[in-house]
């Protein structure tokens, strides 16, 4: 077991991938902080203007609604995504596991333009949720969906749910039934059997499923670009926007270095805040 | 029990109702939005196929779909027996890094490799989508094919080993065989998962390069007619059979690892 | 437990060593560690051609480690191995002619019987229509004719050792490794495989190297055992010599059921000693007490079937309280608490059912030794 075979062969074109990837994140960085000469694709000297421009209210605004949008979206993926994995893991019927399985997946799978469109066609003001409204007459004129912060999570819980409850599934799928039949039998009732042995238990879970969420919300671009019809602006159409309007890649490149640190801070609060629950589901 | 049971039913029908109403639109006869629609008609499918611009994205996203889904299944499946089986120098460093696309932002991806390619002067190359689109799927690669390695055993390696076989004929004749369903159903996620890309292509491709994605969402900034839902329906059901199919196949639960520890 | 017939039978006085030319495996001072820990210090063995050698020991005593070592999945921090003369401690596994059985045997889930079987063959190069005569060959012997396109998941437990045992054989090894090969069998498939295990090896004479922590199989499919303990081997011996004559405290009490009772050494003769046990005196051997003079205390190793319940004013070894009868069928267990005159209860083995009505749960009792086959070690600390 000492011995290596194909050693190289295995590691070498891993390693480089990472070597490429880790390249286009250093060209990113380099530009962040290159000045932006109009007009041009190239890029000037070095500067940190692109950094101190970015302390605008406007900016801010962005930043501070990307975070609540990451984190309305994850809270929310998980309320709904936690009874989904349950009843995929624990469904008795192989038939009944695979359906579940199937719908939770395919979205996962079919990518942000697709689902996008689809939401634009479900919540527009011709679109399905009004009509159905209109013809009960619920309501009297359409209401305002698209373009809204509300039209803009329902579309981003709908990408992330998908992921969390995958992994949620994943963490109940391995938590022995033994645990919860011998809670059982010491006369716990279902909701406590849940609360003191089931979800302390599947803690990892819920801390991946989160994790994931907000980085994956964070990343989206289509969804706000089209639901938010640039009423809702996150960084990624801001980024999106400097790019490819204005052609100001420093700034471009600056925006994604703040976003970059910025998920990655939020991600490391989020594992410092939820260590205590980690080690609940060590088992 | 009951109320559980609607809940888990009114959640399904929030994922599914998107899927639902864009079926319902693509048969739609008229170019504006209706419900219910007035009349049926195939024309928007009939769009969508003959649209010059679909056509190419298909075609493109096919290339780029194949050669990157391609290629990380070669380099993910490498690397993670190197990672099942050997502890070595940058081991966790490299881990990391091939594991950070699904974390770090889409656009970020996408930025950074329009930098790279404009300064190799590769911006309209396909080898630059491709290379984006290996970075983006090898994670998914990598934790189907190294699951699949856990669940081997190793005592089947070490009795081939045994039997006189060294490491090439143990790898062909062994390992890969029983790796097969992780490593058919790695490929196909990261040949959907390429095919479906969006954020990072947007950024990486050119008019030439242009992936059905980036194609499709051209055409939904500049026209409002179901011709899009046509083609969001067509996507819709090829990815559902492909992973139904894939179900049947080698058990998504398994390979998702979301079946129970055995 | 008690297979060994326990007469004292002339045992031989020095363990049969196979000469270097009868000797198919050898260690010598073979050392593993992982990390810090020493998995195997110091190991020293000669297995002969043909002998079927057991490495038997609690968990973790090591002897999985040895077995891997000569396999070649771990290697020597120190020392070397020889098969059949040539030394093969850089020899990578797949170059040294052994056969291999794991515990869960290891089929190719992936390819049918034959193709299991053929599979050595193919991958020494071996002629088709050769091997095509050799599988035929082994899956009669191992009678598994018409088995042979099934997979691995089709057989039943004991079939799927046979091809196990067929494909390892089918090589014509120069050792058969087995690892634990009968612990995933029920009770009575194992007693039925292991008859035929030993029939077969004893037909092909292959050197066997057996791993188990099952003494009772150890002692009845063994030419010799070689008993481990925390990385080292305790003592290797005919399974007659290991249960008679333990080499020391560890073996005397892995090895069967045993009493351990506090006596004194009385006088030394040249290999032998006596000791004194309460009123009963016993021949002991001399050597593990080189280092006590006479009127030092010691413990007396006694086996169960060498006890004797006594009335409680005769002259005894130790005197107690019954505890409890255990009913074995063929004989009946009877466990004395008597904690001034041993570490432990005392376990006696006695023949009938008089015993139940001489010495009733609660009665004083004493225990008198019969003076076969005891052993005395120092006081432990």
């Amino acid at each position: 077991m000492q011995r290596r075979p194909f050693f190289g062969l295995f590691v070498t074109p891993a390693a480089v991938t990472a070597l490429v990837f880790t390249a286009a994140l250093v060209a990113v960085l380099q530009y962040s902080v290159r000045k932006h000469v109009p007009g041009s694709l190239d890029v000037g000297g070095l500067t940190f203007d692109n950094f101190t421009a970015m302390w605008r209210p406007l900016y801010g605004r962005v930043f501070l609604d990307t975070l609540l949008l990451c984190l309305l979206t994850s809270a929310i993926s998980l309320l709904l995504g936690y009874p989904l994995a349950y009843a995929l893991v624990r469904a008795r019927s192989a038939m009944m596991k695979s359906a579940i399985l199937i719908i939770v997946v395919t979205p996962l799978f079919l990518g942000e333009v697709v689902r996008t469109y689809s939401w634009i066609v479900v919540l527009g003001n011709n679109g399905f949720v009004n009509s159905v409204l209109l013809k009960l007459g619920m309501i009297a004129a359409p209401v305002q969906l698209l373009f809204t912060v509300t039209g803009v999570t329902i579309a981003l819980v709908h990408v992330t749910l998908p992921v969390v409850v995958v992994m949620l599934a994943a963490a109940l799928a391995h938590i022995d039934p033994a645990y919860e039949k011998a809670a059982e039998s010491l006369g716990a009732g279902p909701v406590r059997v849940f609360m003191t042995v089931t979800l302390p238990l599947s803690a990892p879970g819920i801390i991946a499923g989160f994790t994931t969420a907000f980085a994956w919300t964070f990343s989206a671009f289509a969804t706000p670009q089209l639901v938010g019809g640039g009423k809702v602006n996150m960084i990624s159409n801001l980024v999106y926007q400097l790019g490819f309007a204005n052609f100001n890649f420093p700034f471009a490149a600056s925006l994604s270095v703040a976003a970059l640190a910025l998920t990655f801070v939020s991600l490391w609060m989020l594992r410092f805040a939820t260590r205590p629950f980690e080690k609940l589901g060590q088992h | 029990m009951v109320t559980g049971r609607a809940l888990v039913v009114a959640i399904l029908g929030f994922l599914v109702l998107p899927a639902a109403v864009v079926a319902i639109a693509a048969f739609n006869d008229r170019a504006l939005l209706s419900f219910p629609p007035q009349s049926l008609s195939l024309r928007w499918f009939i769009k969508a196929f003959s649209y010059r611009d679909f056509q190419a994205g298909f075609y493109n996203g096919l290339i780029v779909m194949l050669a990157s889904s391609g290629i990380a299944l070669v380099i993910g499946t490498a690397f993670a027996v190197a990672l099942d089986r050997y502890r070595f120098a940058g081991r966790a460093l490299i881990e990391s890094l091939l594991l950070a696309p699904l974390v770090v932002p889409h656009f970020t991806i996408g930025l950074g490799f329009l930098i790279l390619a404009a300064q190799l002067g590769a911006m309209r190359s396909f080898a630059v989508v491709v290379v984006c689109h290996v970075v983006l799927v090898l994670p998914f690669v990598l934790r189907s094919v190294y699951i699949s390695l856990r669940n081997l055993d190793r005592r089947l390696e070490l009795a081939a080993e045994s039997l006189g076989a060294r490491p090439a004929r143990v790898l062909f004749t062994v390992t890969l065989p029983l790796l097969l369903p992780g490593l058919v159903s790695g490929w196909l996620f990261a040949a959907i998962l390429s095919f479906n890309e969006f954020t990072a292509s947007l950024f990486v491709t050119s008019q030439r390069t242009q992936t059905l994605p980036v194609a499709m969402y051209n055409y939904v900034r500049e026209y409002a007619d179901p011709t899009m839902a046509a083609m969001s329906l067509i996507f819709i059901l090829v990815t559902a059979l492909l992973l139904t199919l894939a179900n049947a196949c080698f058990g998504l639960g398994k390979v998702l690892n979301v079946d129970h520890g055995r | 437990m008690s297979t060994m017939a326990a007469e004292t039978t002339a045992v031989p006085p020095v363990a049969p060593q196979p000469s270097n030319a009868d000797t198919a495996v050898r260690l010598d001072g073979v050392t593993k560690r992982f990390g810090n820990a020493v998995a195997l210090h110091d190991a020293w063995i000669k297995v002969g051609r043909g002998e079927f050698m057991t490495l038997l020991g609690p968990s973790g005593c090591g002897k999985t480690t040895l077995l891997n070592l000569v396999a070649g999945f771990l290697t020597c921090d120190s020392g070397e191995i020889f098969i059949e003369g040539a030394l093969v401690t850089d020899v990578p596994t797949s170059e040294r002619d052994i056969g291999i059985i794991f515990q869960n045997y290891a089929l190719f889930p992936h390819m049918t019987v034959a193709a299991n079987i053929a599979y050595g063959l193919k991958t020494r190069g071996v002629a088709r229509d050769e091997i095509a005569r050799r599988v035929a060959e082994m899956l009669s012997l191992m009678k598994l004719t018409g088995l042979e396109s099934r997979k691995p998941r089709e057989l039943s437990g004991g079939q799927q050792q046979r091809v196990a045992l067929a494909r390892a054989l089918v090589i014509r090894p120069k050792v058969l490794l087995m690892d634990e090969p009968f612990s995933a069998l029920d009770k009575n498939l194992r007693a039925s495989m292991q008859v035929e295990v030993k029939e077969i090896q004893r037909r092909l004479g292959v050197t066997t190297i057996f791993v188990t922590h099952d003494q009772s199989e150890a002692l009845s499919l063994s030419d010799r055992i070689a008993v481990m303990s925390e990385g080292r081997i305790r003592q290797i011996d005919t399974p007659q010599r290991i249960y008679q004559q333990p080499a020391d405290r560890f073996v005397a009490s892995f090895i069967g059921e045993v009493a351990v009772l506090r006596a004194r050494l009385e006088s030394r003769d040249g290999e032998e000693a006596t000791v004194a046990a309460g009123a009963c005196r016993n021949t002991v051997a001399a050597a593990p007490l080189r280092e006590l003079s006479p009127g030092a205390a010691l413990d007396l190793f006694v086996r169960p079937e060498h006890l004797r319940l006594v009335a409680e004013n005769e002259p005894a070894a130790a005197q107690g309280i019954v505890a409890a009868h255990v009913y074995q069928g063929d004989h009946i267990d009877v466990y004395v608490d008597a904690a001034a005159a041993a570490t432990g209860r005392i376990l006696v083995r006695v023949p009938g059912y008089e015993a139940v009505d001489r010495a009733p749960v609660g009665a004083r009792v004493g225990i008198a030794t019969t003076g076969i086959n005891t052993v005395a070690f120092p006081p432990e600390g």
